[in-house]
């Protein structure tokens, strides 16, 4: 039971942090279309994130998949394997001195990214929280008073 | 093909109902009944027969004739024959001609005489005869109408309805509409259309008695003569009839000087004019026929009178004049000068929607942009949308406040710069006031304009050394030609210079003013690169100039002897971008191998025809490491514009070293196989106008419109600062820029569009500036009137760069056909819009406006960056035409999409000719191997190369003359140089002059003798655009292919 917990509160952290992190660069895209920012500075502050971003989005699927827990799996299998056709193709990283003809793909791609992202967290706290009380309530034998 | 006329239509709609119906029927006025007999009308004959009976069947002419039965009464049968028969007394040869019309009408008939006078008169006005064809029906009517005073006139308007109505008798009762109409439609003209009446007047005069039929009358026939095209109609219609061209000859006199020959005066681009004259008023189109011609005996189209651009770039002008304060149009082209009110209307507009810049385009002697300093006032723009002051904002409240014309906001005049108005609103001071009255400004720009001191011109050098620069003879070359360039490079006292050079290791150079010679420095670690120096890398020409001298004239003995075959050239690269990035500047790169050390190293990725085809097939066309656009990105940040010079003869992946050019605004240059004895002129001409140009530095460009429109896409070379923001580390005058623009509101609600192109940057002389142009131009609901103010120069010039674009993330089929289904698209909508009005048939029909649409759109794909496979063109090649395409400016693209072939022979033979006098040699040629003559000598002018073409049984003497005893060798190897004599001095006078044309690219001189291959078919034929090569169509096949494709649903 310990270790369902661990690995919810793992993946309570991970998928608060891909929220978090496809969440700012939405945010630097929509500066850079108001003039708050420039393209070089978008593309860095974007560019650095995509590898970290892939890399926990990817272990967390094959989290899920060691752990067997096929719904969550599933949810987080399209990104994985597009993230994955992204970078085989090299085209993961956002293109500084094309930016403006690529923005408005890039925008509809992280808003769908964001919206899976939201859906797996919100699965992820239910799961928590249903595991945390399980635990708790193992621990405190209230479970049989269901 | 024939030049159809409609005009009038738009007017027309005021009429009476009657008329619209009438179109339908009776699409064109002057059509001839096709079946009526050959077309040649000299027989007055034929028509006897008819005239009786005939009028009927002649009626539909009639509408033509309108105006001749007038007094006589309705059209009498009878009377005819005998009227024909006169017709030809009264004008011999013509006669038939006029006997046509006049037959139909029967009764005018006599007046003829008085019809050849008038004929001439008419003419100018072309107007006038067209606004009566259109409608058969009623408009003709309407005419005569006017013209002839009589009441009468009104029983004879009927007959011309008639197309419609069946038997004559008909006619009088369905003349009803027609008379209706008649006192209507005269009195529309009258108020209407000025010009219209001011032709009439001539008419009038001189038909005095005959009444004011005749004069219609004539009039008539001319509009149909250019209309034309006998052939289309008889195919299209059947009607028997009178011939129908040949008759109308006489008539239009002025017009078309030969009535036979109907297709040649389709060719004569001189036809237009007058229709254009009426634009505003009437509807035109050309058209054409692909169907067989009736007179010919052959059944094939009749290529020779397809379009063809022989005059060059034609600039739009009609708004120039519409609208003097605009800027002028080498600055600032839009697609079309007519900006659709709607989203609806812009959608059907299939054609691009846009504009192409050349901000800082060379002006003639005495056109200069005049300078303008605001000085302590500051520069007056629009607080709200930061317009600067143009001539089409308004000062109102007695000079107090001006309103912006892009915004419609009202900003207060600062004291400084308030004058009073006069009388009519206008600022006393407005003569005094460029700004005020000039479309193309440039303005001192204050501190507020800099975010650091103005920077100073800079030049640094990346030279390759490696073995294959110094065995081609390139050092030598370039280190002359910059040594030659120093007295001139703009900027002095300022101008700061460097160098690196590179092979496998890096040689930096201390050049400090102290130095009596160059100190050199050799980085050998390519991972980690560091400057030796901080300083004097990059140091100022003046103070260092005998130092700098001293470098450019040992550089090429010190590598003399350097075997290295490796190129460092992305360390070097990093190295020049840390020496500079304080400051920006220009970096000039001359690369000789395929980069193959440190980072940036490049793969042979070159030619493997078995990708062309697939989906990677592009790949091969963009950078392959993501080192090049990071690179060019920093550059662009750090205000550096690079140019690129490649000379290898083997792959050296100019696509990746391209992608540097392009996007820090600069420009490739691409020598294959550089040998400096062959390609050394060009070089020293080309390198030597890079450095000496007038040149603009860490600029950055801005479109602005009005509110409503917006400019949604780039094209060209530069980058993206902000969405519509171009950075542009250097600028000159042989880069023009592409943009698209979009409505955003479904509706405008203004009449006019503004736009503004603000080019901020700093002069060489470091003064801070920004160039203004304005422009404007109206808002149309109308799709046709958008078609009329079509541009084809930019629409071409937008289209080539879509298409490179394209070709870059897709495959060369692909981005070819996309061309062509823009093209198909836009004529298709074009046709759309006329076939409810026109029979069209199986014709062809654009606006004169586009009429070289199609062969420039066959010209974009057969062009270097697009054309064929793999075997057509090297990589490099393309790449690097690609990259050159996507910075010309209009005027050159043309030249290059369509160059011009001129015949030189018969020209140089001319003995007393003046060797200034090259308006003999101007008259270009189609681009096909037909206009070649096996015994002339021609020249071949695409303003990148020259090639001349010695027919293979030219005389001996020209040939001897021009080449000296080389003459029966193989023009490969003969050099190409004057001779001494009086001949070969033409045409060396002849091919300076071409040169000095266009002195931003230096044309070498290729010279081939027909049936030398495979030399003929490399250098000329493949270009002969009008032919079929390899698996791509001729001219002829493309129209067909078009045809066929616009007439599919």
């Amino acid at each position: 039971m310990a270790w369902d917990l661990l690995l919810w509160i793992i993946s309570f952290f991970v998928s608060l942090a891909l929220v978090a992190s496809v969440f700012y660069q939405v945010i630097c895209l929509t500066d850079l279309e108001a003039d708050y920012l420039n393209p070089f500075e978008t593309s860095t502050r974007i560019n650095r994130l995509v590898i970290p971003e892939f890399i926990l989005q990817g272990s967390l699927c094959l989290l899920f998949l060691f752990t067997w827990h096929w719904v969550f799996f599933l949810v987080a299998l399209p990104v994985t394997v597009y993230h994955a056709m992204l970078y085989n193709e090299r085209r993961y990283l956002i293109d500084v001195t094309e930016v403006f003809r690529a923005i408005s793909f890039e925008k509809k791609f992280r808003f769908t990214k964001l919206g899976f992202y939201i859906l797996l967290f919100i699965m992820v706290v239910f799961r928590l929280t249903l595991s945390a009380v399980y635990s708790f309530t193992e621990d405190d034998d209230l479970l049989h008073l269901f | 093909m024939g030049t159809e006329n409609n005009k009038g239509y738009p007017k027309f709609p005021a009429r009476p109902a009657p008329s619209s119906s009438p179109y339908a029927s009776a699409p064109p006025p002057g059509i001839p009944p096709p079946s009526g007999g050959p077309p040649t009308g000299s027989d007055a004959v034929g028509f006897r027969p008819f005239p009786p009976s005939a009028s009927q069947p002649i009626r539909p002419f009639t509408p033509s004739g309108p105006p001749p039965a007038p007094q006589v009464g309705a059209m009498r049968p009878a009377q005819p024959s005998p009227f024909v028969s006169q017709i030809p007394g009264s004008r011999p040869p013509p006669p038939s001609s006029n006997s046509f019309p006049s037959t139909a009408y029967g009764p005018p008939p006599p007046p003829p005489p008085p019809p050849g006078a008038a004929p001439f008169q008419r003419f100018p006005s072309p107007p006038f005869p067209t606004t009566q064809n259109p409608p058969p029906q009623g408009p003709p009517q309407t005419l005569a109408g006017h013209f002839s005073p009589p009441m009468s006139l009104r029983p004879q308007q009927q007959p011309m309805a008639p197309v419609t109505m069946g038997p004559p008798p008909q006619s009088t009762t369905s003349g009803l509409p027609g008379a209706n109409a008649s006192p209507s439609p005269a009195d529309f003209n009258m108020a209407a259309r000025p010009g219209f009446q001011q032709s009439m007047p001539p008419v009038t005069p001189s038909y005095p008695g005959v009444g004011g039929s005749q004069p219609s009358f004539p009039g008539y026939p001319s509009k149909q003569v250019s209309q034309p095209p006998p052939m289309p109609f008889q195919s299209s219609q059947g009607p028997p009839g009178p011939p129908p061209v040949s008759s109308y000859p006489p008539h239009t006199g002025g017009f078309a000087q030969r009535p036979n020959i109907v297709a040649q005066q389709n060719l004569h681009p001189s036809y237009a004019p007058p229709t254009s004259n009426v634009q505003g008023l009437v509807e035109d189109f050309n058209s054409l026929s692909l169907a067989s011609i009736p007179g010919s005996m052959e059944p094939g189209l009749d290529h020779r009178s397809f379009p063809r651009p022989l005059d060059g770039d034609v600039e739009p002008n009609s708004f120039a004049e519409m609208y003097p304060m605009n800027c002028h149009s080498r600055y600032l082209r839009l697609t079309t000068s007519a900006i659709p009110n709607s989203q609806s209307l812009a959608s059907r507009w299939h054609l691009p929607l846009g504009a192409v810049v050349c901000p800082l385009a060379e002006t003639p002697e005495g056109e200069e942009v005049p300078l303008i300093d605001f000085g302590s006032t500051g520069i007056i723009r629009c607080r709200r949308c930061r317009t600067y002051v143009n001539p089409y904002v308004t000062f109102t409240d007695s000079g107090r406040k001006w309103r912006c014309n892009i915004c419609s906001m009202l900003n207060d005049v600062p004291g400084e710069y308030f004058s009073h108005l006069d009388a009519n609103g206008r600022r006393m001071d407005m003569d005094q006031r460029p700004e005020l009255t000039k479309g193309s400004v440039e303005i001192i720009a204050p501190t507020e304009y800099m975010v650091r001191p103005p920077m100073p011109p800079i030049y640094f050098f990346l030279i390759d050394v490696s073995i294959s620069a110094t065995k081609s003879g390139m050092l030598e070359v370039v280190a002359q030609t910059i040594k030659s360039c120093l007295d001139n490079l703009p900027g002095y006292p300022r101008t700061q210079i460097g160098f690196i050079t590179y092979d496998s290791t890096l040689h930096f150079y201390n050049m400090k003013s102290s130095l009596s010679q160059p100190q050199m420095m050799v980085v050998t670690d390519l991972d980690d690169i560091f400057l030796p120096l901080p300083d004097d890398l990059l140091v100022n020409l003046s103070e260092s100039r005998t130092v700098v001298e001293a470098f450019l004239d040992s550089l090429p003995m010190m590598f003399q002897d350097n075997v290295n075959v490796e190129s460092a050239f992305g360390p070097a690269l990093r190295a020049a971008f840390m020496v500079m990035n304080q400051l920006g500047g220009k970096l000039l790169i001359f690369q000789n191998s395929l980069p193959s050390l440190g980072a940036g190293r490049l793969k042979l990725r070159g030619d493997d025809p078995r990708v062309y085809g697939t989906d990677k097939e592009y790949a091969l066309r963009v950078a392959e490491d993501p080192f090049y656009k990071q690179m060019a990105a920093d550059c662009t940040k750090f205000q550096i514009g690079i140019n690129v010079y490649a000379f290898s003869d083997k792959y050296t992946d100019i696509a990746s070293l391209g992608t540097l050019a392009k996007y820090t605004g600069g420009q490739v240059y691409y020598y294959p196989g550089f040998q400096s004895s062959v390609h050394g002129d060009k070089l020293r001409h080309e390198l030597a106008r890079d450095l000496t140009r007038e040149t603009a530095w860490e600029a950055v460009m801005r479109i602005r419109c009005g509110k409503g429109i917006r400019f949604t896409s780039y094209h060209g070379n530069f980058m993206l600062r902000s969405t519509d923001l171009l950075a542009l580390p250097a600028v000159d005058c042989d880069k023009a820029y592409a943009m698209q623009l979009s409505l955003e509101e479904t509706l405008l609600t203004t009449q006019t569009v503004y736009f503004q192109v603000a080019l901020l940057y700093t002069a060489s002389c470091g003064e801070r500036r920004i160039r203004v142009h304005t422009s404007v131009a109206p808002v149309v609901a109308d799709l046709g009137e958008m078609y009329r103010q079509a541009d084809t120069g930019s629409i071409v010039s937008l289209y080539a760069r879509l298409a490179i674009e394209k070709s870059m993330s897709a495959k060369l089929d692909d981005a070819r056909n996309a061309i062509q289904q823009k093209i198909v698209k836009a004529l298709k909508e074009y046709r759309n819009l006329h076939a409810v009005q026109h029979r069209l048939g199986s014709r062809l029909i654009y606006p004169e406006t586009l009429k070289f649409l199609p062969l420039y759109g066959l010209a974009i794909i057969k062009s270097t960056p697009l054309q064929g496979g793999p075997a057509d063109a090297s990589l490099d090649e393309r790449c690097a035409a690609g990259f050159t395409m996507m910075a010309l400016p209009v005027k050159k693209l043309l030249k290059l999409l369509y160059p011009n072939l001129i015949r030189v022979d018969e020209w140089l033979l001319k003995p007393s000719a003046d060797h200034d006098d090259l308006r003999d040699v101007s008259n270009r040629l189609p681009l096909a191997a037909e206009s070649l003559d096996s015994r002339g000598l021609y020249i071949y002018d695409d303003g990148f190369r020259l090639v001349l073409w010695f027919g293979r049984m030219l005389s001996p003497d020209i040939a001897k003359n021009l080449l000296g005893n080389d003459f029966a060798a193989e023009l490969s190897r003969v050099t190409f140089q004057e001779q001494g004599n009086g001949m070969s001095k033409k045409l060396m006078s002849l091919v300076k002059k071409l040169r000095e044309n266009d002195p931003s690219y230096h044309p070498m001189c290729f010279l081939v003798r027909q049936g030398e291959q495979p030399r003929e078919g490399f250098l000329l034929l493949r270009h002969l655009i009008e032919d079929q090569m390899g698996g791509s169509s001729g001219y002829v096949d493309w129209i067909l292919q078009l045809q066929r494709q616009i007439q599919q649903n």
